[in-house]
């Protein structure tokens, strides 16, 4: 609490730091900083996704913007991702998705090797053999790196 | 926790506010920095009455008092002073009949926006005289005007 106390009253430490002299456009109708997490409702304006959140728990009868008191809700907030964002909480999602992603891509290789592709070659030909060996070897490796996972 | 963090969230809006009302302070009023402590939790607006009004020349004092919910939660305001406004919507104790300071309550609005609301409250009035229930009320009502359970109706006054 007290280490605020030195800036409450001097504005030129303020416009300093924080971006104080942008114009506003992208600051958060409730905090006034700019907006983190960004959500736009259907009305057009801009809040933080943690501020019009709390906002909404506030007041959970009546749902209305906090700027033109048009009727908003949790569902039907866009949210906003400039470049770099890749979702809420940027690098929490992204870090989660890669991870849950890995495993369904080499099932999805395992298990569905001809679709979509030409047929089979002929059997007893040169390349049917080399193309049981690649699959069979990839098989082994995909298990091998199941095994992994699951030993990991 | 918690608490310390609506806290920090509150005081940087109020910092914020305070900033631009002191750069650009809307006509008529201004910001008594002496009465603001360190928390930022009550401010002492003084303002005039809007020339051309039956309010103009009088000065007015408002009491701002902000609880650590703010801006999801609405400021106290009270008129303080010896010049209490004699309006149908103030009372002599200082309590403002006012929508906006308890259910029409938005984070949208600010310190600065409250003020103009009652400036513009009190410029549209017609007949300067107190509420008609002002000696009942003042005699009974809670020292927080937020604990009173407001009727609020037309705006013609």
């Amino acid at each position: 609490l007290c280490s605020l106390l030195p800036q409450a009253f001097s504005a030129s430490q303020w416009s300093a730091g924080d971006g104080g002299d942008t114009d506003g456009t992208f600051e958060c109708n409730i905090c006034l900083d700019t907006a983190k997490d960004a959500v736009i409702s259907l009305c057009g304006h801009l809040f933080c996704w943690p501020c019009l959140h709390q906002w909404l728990e506030t007041r959970p009868n009546r749902q209305v913007c906090p700027v033109c008191k048009a009727g908003i809700s949790r569902d039907k907030v866009i949210p906003l991702y400039g470049r770099g964002s890749f979702g809420f909480g940027d690098g929490g999602f992204q870090m989660s998705f890669g991870i849950g992603a890995f495993p369904f891509g080499f099932i999805a290789t395992a298990f569905n090797m001809n679709e979509g592709r030409d047929a089979p070659a002929a059997a007893g030909t040169q390349q049917q053999t080399d193309e049981q060996f690649l699959s069979r070897l990839f098989f082994y490796v995909a298990l091998f790196l199941m095994l992994w996972l699951f030993i990991a | 926790m918690l608490c310390g963090a609506t806290m920090a969230s509150m005081q940087k809006r109020l910092q914020k506010e305070l900033l631009a009302l002191q750069r650009d302070p809307p006509p008529g009023m201004k910001v008594d920095e002496k009465s603001i402590q360190a928390s930022l939790t009550q401010w002492i607006v003084d303002m005039e009455g809007a020339s051309g009004t039956l309010y103009e020349g009088e000065r007015f004092q408002l009491l701002f008092k902000f609880s650590s919910r703010y801006p999801f939660d609405s400021p106290e305001v009270v008129f303080i002073g010896d010049n209490i406004p004699v309006h149908p919507h103030v009372y002599s104790n200082g309590h403002i009949c006012l929508s906006i300071l308890t259910e029409d309550w938005s984070p949208a609005l600010s310190v600065q926006s409250v003020c103009l609301s009652i400036v513009s409250m009190l410029s549209s009035c017609k007949d300067k005289k107190r509420p008609p229930d002002n000696a009942l009320y003042v005699r009974t009502c809670d020292k927080n005007p937020k604990k009173t359970k407001w009727w609020y109706h037309d705006d013609n006054c």
